[in-house]
């Protein structure tokens, strides 16, 4: 790969790892900031119970931001989720100026709104597991999502969640 | 009022019997055992949709009262149920959630259910069809023709719903069981064949009534911002609750403003059969389904009790099998928008019922958990969960407002407001009308 490519690679690396951050701490604006006008966002699953692909949510850039406006009319389980990933591959197509990316991720959610909050506050629980299947175009010495999809490998998902991972 | 000492705090509410329960039912782990023997090891449980095993040789595998079931699809198209359970060691005949005998394991053939353990195989009917060094061993004292499976009674009805009877004298079939609960949307569901598209489960600390509850109870739509804002106009206010025999209830349809909600748009361009537009009827069935048809999808809630204060709850959603892709698409996306593990609604829902576990564990002091709002039978009514509450009774001939006590008739439908009209009030021998 050349020097090009590699400095490519690390716009790619550097994006997905603070979208990570911003996810971490909800700042979905500046998650949105990284994402094109056009982003597509979806969370996947395969389902070996019904043998069928799932698609749990799937939402484009204007609609997650709408999504993500309502949050505080929405009654949630106000226990943060964060995660722990590592990009596994950066492909970058130089002639296209575009780059897809495979990140491993675990999602723990530290317990505020426990079964019993006393006793559970401050715990942290595997949540999710999955994997982020990324589409980026590469501008301006950015790496910019035009299309993320959240592939996860748990099917048992408890109360759910209203914030997208 | 203010707040109350503990002498006030345990007092019984000023209500009718049957117009509240205590909260012992839902945490007595002796009750809950009760339960899974007088009630769920003797009705009718949905266990699955039949277009989870769409192919011969497929199996899918359940729980019923702690019970290991297996289903199976035969090379007649013949969906059948047994017991997952070897005869010989008691071993689980198969320890996948779903999957297919066409392709053969290592300890048997393809086409048979196999116990790993010993070998033993057996047919899609329940026969068993092979004993390893069966004379050498049993010298003709236990024979293939004496160990087939427990086979259970099983039925695919209502829009390909697989549904099972541990009780092999239950006195009715699933049409009787259902007593015309799921008639309001009967042709929906079987104007053509179903698929589901959509799994996934929760495992929650609360009993699993208070799910059954929280389904049959539209007060709680207050919690829901999305339904306050697509719903709540007069139309809303006028559906109408419906009890049934052998305990079930559903609630009459509206036109759901979806349109109302910030992110979403109007529905009405997809619909099930028979299903005016944006429409949304409910149905509660004893003792823990729910089949709800939303407009352009259907969803189906089934429980598994796990104890007095867990309960596993599977999420399925199904549209038409004769969908193109770009229409599931579209009923995929209605249907997680609100209902997805991601949605607007079902998130608070199971946020709400665990918030109730937290107050209902086992041994904690008794609360009075109130379903006494008449209002002439329609949404706000609770006469849903009064009419499960009578029924559960019955079956479990104890008194849901002092479970120690023996069953006594209670109030269902309140005398204070005329039923609304047309509805039909316990056509059977179900509920009371009055005290």
């Amino acid at each position: 790969m050349s020097a090009n490519g590699t400095n490519k690679t690390e716009m790619v690396k550097d994006a997905i790892y603070q979208a990570c951050l911003n996810l971490d701490e909800q700042k979905w604006d500046e998650w949105l900031g990284q994402c094109d006008e056009n982003f597509e966002y979806s969370i996947t699953a395969h389902s070996p119970e019904i043998g069928k692909d799932m698609k749990y949510l799937g939402l484009n850039a204007l609609e997650l931001k709408e999504y993500f406006e309502l949050l505080p009319k929405h009654n949630t389980d106000h226990s943060p989720l964060r995660r722990h990933a590592t990009v596994y591959s950066v492909s970058v197509d130089e002639k296209a100026k575009t780059a897809e990316a495979v990140t491993s991720f675990l999602i723990t959610q530290e317990m505020f709104d426990g079964v019993n909050a006393p006793l559970d506050t401050g715990e942290n629980h595997l949540f999710v597991v999955g994997k982020y299947l990324d589409k980026l175009k590469i501008e301006n010495g950015h790496a910019v999502f035009t299309e993320r999809e959240t592939r996860i490998h748990t099917r048992r998902l408890d109360k759910g969640s209203h914030w997208v991972f | 009022m203010p707040a109350r000492n503990n002498e006030q705090w345990e007092q019984k509410p000023d209500l009718k019997k049957g117009e509240w329960v205590d909260s012992r039912i839902y945490s007595d782990e002796e009750i809950f055992e009760e339960e899974l023997s007088r009630i769920w090891k003797k009705a009718w449980i949905p266990l699955m949709h039949e277009s989870e095993l769409p192919e011969p040789f497929d199996f899918r595998t359940a729980i019923i009262a702690r019970e290991p079931v297996i289903v199976v699809r035969g090379p007649d198209n013949q969906i059948r149920a047994f017991l997952n359970v070897c005869p010989h060691r008691g071993m689980a005949l198969d320890r996948r959630p779903a999957g297919s005998f066409l392709q053969g394991e290592p300890s048997g053939n393809a086409k048979h259910m196999t116990c790993m353990f010993h070998g033993w195989q057996f047919d899609m009917k329940g026969n068993c069809v092979e004993i390893p060094r069966e004379k050498a061993g049993y010298q003709g004292r236990v024979t293939k023709e004496g160990q087939g499976l427990r086979r259970l009674r099983c039925e695919t009805k209502f829009g390909g719903i697989v549904w099972v009877c541990l009780d092999d004298k239950i006195d009715c079939d699933v049409e009787g069981w259902a007593a015309g609960s799921l008639d309001c949307i009967r042709k929906s569901l079987d104007e053509e064949p179903l698929e589901i598209f959509h799994y996934h489960k929760a495992i929650i600390d609360c009993n699993y009534k208070l799910w059954h509850d929280t389904n049959s109870e539209f007060y709680h739509d207050y919690m829901h911002y999305h339904n306050r804002i697509t719903g709540f106009d007069d139309a809303y206010f006028a559906r109408e609750c419906s009890a049934f025999d052998n305990g079930h209830v559903n609630v009459g349809t509206f036109t759901v403003n979806y349109g109302e909600y910030e992110v979403a748009h109007d529905r009405g361009d997809l619909t099930f059969p028979h299903l005016p537009p944006n429409n949304w009827y409910m149905v509660d069935m004893f003792p823990g389904v729910n089949v709800n048809l939303r407009g352009s999808a259907l969803r189906m809630d089934l429980m598994t009790p796990l104890s007095a204060n867990k309960v596993m709850i599977e999420f399925r959603g199904l549209g038409l099998k004769s969908d193109s892709k770009k229409v599931r698409d579209h009923r995929i996306h209605h249907h997680n928008t609100i209902w997805g593990p991601f949605g607007r609604n079902l998130h608070e829902d199971l946020v709400g019922v665990a918030g109730q576990g937290v107050t209902m564990m086992p041994n904690s002091e008794p609360r009075r958990i109130l379903h006494g709002r008449h209002e002439g039978l329609y949404i706000h009514d609770e006469v849903g969960m009064r009419h499960f509450y009578d029924t559960w009774g019955k079956w479990m001939d104890r008194l849901p407002s002092d479970p120690g006590k023996k069953y006594e008739p209670g109030l269902v439908v309140g005398p204070e407001m005329p039923p609304a009209k047309g509805i039909s009030i316990f056509p059977g021998k179900g509920a009371v009308a009055a005290e």
